[in-house]
């Protein structure tokens, strides 16, 4: 029958558009010898499709390819001119773009590093050091937006490089007790106390151009306009917001696009598996091994999930009633904890910010450093504690083994990033609540914090700090010894029970994370923060790629590159998210402080912008503000809805479109194959 | 032990296989220079280097291929007559490559795992693949036979338990890690 097959008209026309070539010899399986009938075939070919693709697309090897190429080029003569010089100017386009993406992969950061460490290790790992490069590249850009807007100016006129000199506009209607802003400076500096205002960001760290209280600025005057800085220091911490959310949703559209195609599960495609499941690419036999058990693992794994799932659906309901009252108890303790680590956080902050008004100089060294980095120090013990209490539960309740995974990494995500958001609405409740008067004079708790926005830069910049002293630490102290204990003492039973260390993926990513969201909210209220962002990341880089290639051993669950690619998105986008909340709500509410800063002459950080916006010619003032009231807005968002039923009727009428034409498919295949038969038994008589 | 002439790849050459092929002006020079080192030690004395063949086994045992549970198929569909040109190389290469277009690497694959070379990827060349991915001597039949059919229900379109050369594409192009795993570092290994 498969002869036949061969013989059909539809298989003979796409084996001609694959390749150019009559059907296969079947004996040697090779491609034919070119012969006369092949180039006259050939040639129609080339008749067919004029505009064709370029040559290297073809499925032939070099000595044919090069043939082809002739008989393309004396074609060329019978075209008009017209055509041939279009024909030669795309050729030199196409191979000029070319030789721009050749040049520019150069210039791609540590090329070599990420592929040999995805040639040792496997593509999921890989894919994790290529985020950690798209988060140094990011923070970058993040910086270099910063600098333009805000610290070139400034910097410009501070050293006298352009003819321009500050304004500052002195505040009307704030009462004087509002603007004083001591600064505090003890006599006896101890040597250590540069130690602790460099961790902590206090002394003499306070006033450089670090923190936003350096910049008490209402204006650059240059020769001709005024650059307003208020504005422009409102429109990067916008600007650098809107350009990670684009960069990150354009870089998942990829993944994005291929999961939406599919109706099947989610990851669990058997194609993608099977026939893209070996990495070509991997080039020692060690590595080769792991592939293998992996791709053992895997499978049985996913063929056991499809039998649990089936178990599932065949529950009674009894039993089904005791597994959701087990989940809903399960999940209020997954809340209990979770309320109890935040609680702890609350308290920390509140201890820390109440001890370090006090004498802070009259403490010895190391009480000192502890009161500051309290918070951060239970954050860092919270985020130990809690994924072992979740991987824990999750075992009790049930779940399908993929489920359960995705279940306890959404669950550790969102611990670590709700502790950051956590901490600074403790700040901000700090700031907002003064104890024996109302805050009706400044709009803000003054007296402990004169420039609040500062100290809120302040607990960032610890944050940033503790976090990058604690994953050097672990690096250093826990991951190295580890493989000096396995490797030379590898006779006792706890080192074969604890064994070599494996990168465990989900908890580096969520390291990293955690950090870019502190950058994020910190940026505001820190504006070189970005720049020390990115030496961390490059930092780290390196450091676990030392780690890896060092001490850590390959895993035999091995993630695959597209699953890692859309999880590490996915929760920078959360984390951007949970980022934007706390800097919308201190732009927004919070009057700015008094004492310093660029927003001294307005209530909040926002007002800044409808203040410029009065400055506008009348027509488009009110143009904008028709574009911000209601009644633009709510049959905008009702035209939206209605344009998003639109596609998704359209998405149902082309699904049930296609259900059909594979049930005419099948049933066309069942008739071919009836008629073959018919064909062969006619033949037989 | 021969000697082969060394020559180095005329300018006019190297700006062909570029034009041809998907390699880029780097990587063909090297790649020549890995297979070169190759030639030197196996090929009979006296010969252009454009001349010289590979036996498969040799290209087989190329650091880049060694590991390759699918390595004789592609030696199969890559070699002429069983040997290997320069030009083969180069192809070969060309098609594991980086730039190389998703439609010439699925018609390789494509060929590469049809094993019994009837123009489709039926049962027996489905479960031939899962054999070599798993690489284990106790397969369970039972475990073939669920995996084959999974692959089939998803992808098999017409329902005649094999799979054409479009549904193989029409699956591929739905795969998000066919593009990122089709691919061979012939150079720097």
């Amino acid at each position: 029958p498969v002869n036949f097959l061969q013989e059909l008209p539809s298989y003979r026309s796409i084996a001609r558009k694959r390749t150019n070539i009559p059907s296969r010899d079947k004996q040697s399986g090779t491609l034919l010898k070119p012969t006369d009938s092949y180039s006259s075939q050939l040639e129609e070919g080339i008749a067919e499709n004029l505009n064709s693709q370029s040559i290297r697309k073809y499925a032939l090897n070099i000595s044919e390819k090069r043939r082809l190429r002739d008989i393309q080029e004396t074609q060329m003569k019978y075209l008009s001119e017209w055509d041939q010089w279009k024909r030669y100017s795309s050729k030199s386009w196409k191979r000029f773009i070319e030789k721009a993406r050749e040049m520019t992969t150069h210039l791609e950061l540590w090329r070599d590093d990420i592929r040999s460490i995805g040639g040792k290790f496997g593509t999921g790992i890989q894919s994790y050091f290529s985020f950690l490069r798209f988060l140094v590249l990011l923070n970058l850009v993040i910086f270099l937006i910063i600098f333009m807007l805000v610290l070139l100016p400034i910097l410009l006129t501070e050293y006298k490089i352009t003819n321009s000199s500050f304004v500052l506009i002195p505040a009307k209607d704030i009462d004087i007790q509002c603007t004083v802003y001591p600064i505090s400076s003890s006599g006896l500096i101890y040597f250590y106390s540069y130690i602790i205002d460099l961790l902590s960001g206090t002394g003499f760290l306070e006033e450089t151009c670090l923190f936003y209280g350096h910049y008490t600025i209402d204006g650059v005057k240059f020769q001709n306009f005024t650059y307003d800085l208020p504005l422009a220091y409102l429109l990067s911490t916008i600007a650098y917001l809107a350009l990670s959310l684009l960069w990150i949703v354009k870089r998942s559209v990829e993944g994005f696009k291929i999961n939406l195609i599919r109706s099947e599960e989610h990851f669990q495609s058997y194609c993608n598996k099977i026939f893209a499941g070996w990495d070509f690419c991997i080039t020692n036999q060690s590595m080769a091994n792991l592939k293998h058990s992996s791709l053992r693992y895997e499978l049985r794994a996913d063929l056991e999930e499809e039998r649990i799932r089936q178990k599932i659906a065949e529950r009674t309901s009894e039993e089904t009633i005791r597994i959701y009252s087990l989940r809903l108890f399960l999940n209020c303790i997954v809340l209990a904890v979770l309320a109890a680590c935040f609680y702890a956080i609350y308290r920390a902050t509140i201890f820390s910010q109440e001890h370090m008004k006090k004498e802070i100089d009259k403490m010895i060294f190391g009480e000192n450093l502890l009161i500051l980095y309290l918070p951060s120090i239970v954050i860092t013990l919270a985020n130990f504690i809690t994924p072992v209490i979740f991987a824990r539960i999750i075992h009790y309740e049930d779940y399908s083994p993929g489920f359960e995974i995705r279940l306890t990494i959404l669950r550790c995500v969102f611990m670590r990033l709700a502790t950051i958001c956590v901490l600074v609405f403790t700040l901000g409740s700090k700031i907002t609540s003064c104890d024996n008067y109302s805050c009706e004079l400044c709009g803000y708790n003054q007296k402990l914090y004169p420039c609040w926005e500062t100290q809120v830069g302040q607990e960032m910049y610890k944050l940033m700090i503790f976090d990058f002293i604690i994953i050097l630490a672990v690096t250093l102290f826990v991951d190295f010894p580890r493989k000096l204990l396995v490797t030379y003492c590898s006779s006792w039973k706890l080192m074969q029970c604890w064994g070599q260390q494996e990168f465990a993926i989900p908890d580096n990513v969520l390291g990293i994370v955690y950090g870019q969201t502190i950058c994020w909210i910190g940026a505001f209220f820190s504006p070189l923060l970005p720049a020390i962002a990115t030496v961390k990341f490059i930092i780290i880089f390196y450091v676990k790629e030392m780690s890896l290639l060092h001490t850590c051993r390959p895993s035999p669950r091995q993630f695959r590159a597209s699953n890692s690619n859309f999880f590490f998105l996915l929760v920078l986008l959360i984390g951007l998210c949970l980022a934007v909340i706390p800097l919308t709500i201190s732009m927004a509410h919070i009057p700015s402080s008094k004492a310093c800063g660029p927003f001294t002459n307005s209530n909040t950080t926002w007002e800044v912008v409808p203040k410029t916006v009065s400055t506008f010619p009348s027509t488009l003032q009110s143009l904008v503000h028709g574009i911000t009231s209601e009644a633009f807005a709510v049959p905008f968002f009702m035209i939206i809805c209605l344009v998003m039923f639109y596609f998704i009727a359209l998405a149902g009428a082309h699904k049930r479109v296609v259900v059909q034409l594979r049930e005419q498919l099948s049933l066309e295949s069942r008739d071919k194959r009836y008629l073959i038969q018919k064909l062969t038994e006619a033949q037989r008589d | 032990m021969g000697q082969c002439l060394r020559y180095q790849i005329h300018w006019e050459d190297l700006e062909e296989y570029q034009a041809l092929t998907f390699l880029t002006r780097n990587e063909i020079p090297v790649c020549r220079l890995n297979i070169h080192d190759t030639f030197l030690k196996l090929c009979p004395p006296g010969k252009y280097y454009k001349e010289a063949t590979l036996t498969t086994d040799q290209v087989s045992s190329l650091p880049a291929l060694r590991a390759n549970p699918f390595r004789d198929r592609i030696c199969r569909v890559f070699s002429h007559n069983d040997v290997f040109s320069f030009e083969d190389v180069l192809g070969m290469a060309s098609v594991f490559s980086e730039q190389a277009c998703p439609s010439l690497k699925i018609e390789y694959a494509f060929r590469i795992y049809d094993f019994n070379e009837n123009g489709f990827i039926d049962e027996e060349d489905l479960q031939r693949i899962v054999l070599r991915l798993l690489n284990s001597d106790d397969v369970s039949e039972d475990l073939l036979t669920d995996l084959t059919s999974h692959v089939l229900n998803e992808s098999d379109l017409d329902n005649d338990n094999m799979l054409s050369f479009s549904e193989f594409e029409h699956a591929m192009n739905k795969a998000p890690d066919f593009m990122n795993s089709f691919r061979i570092h012939f150079w720097g290994c």
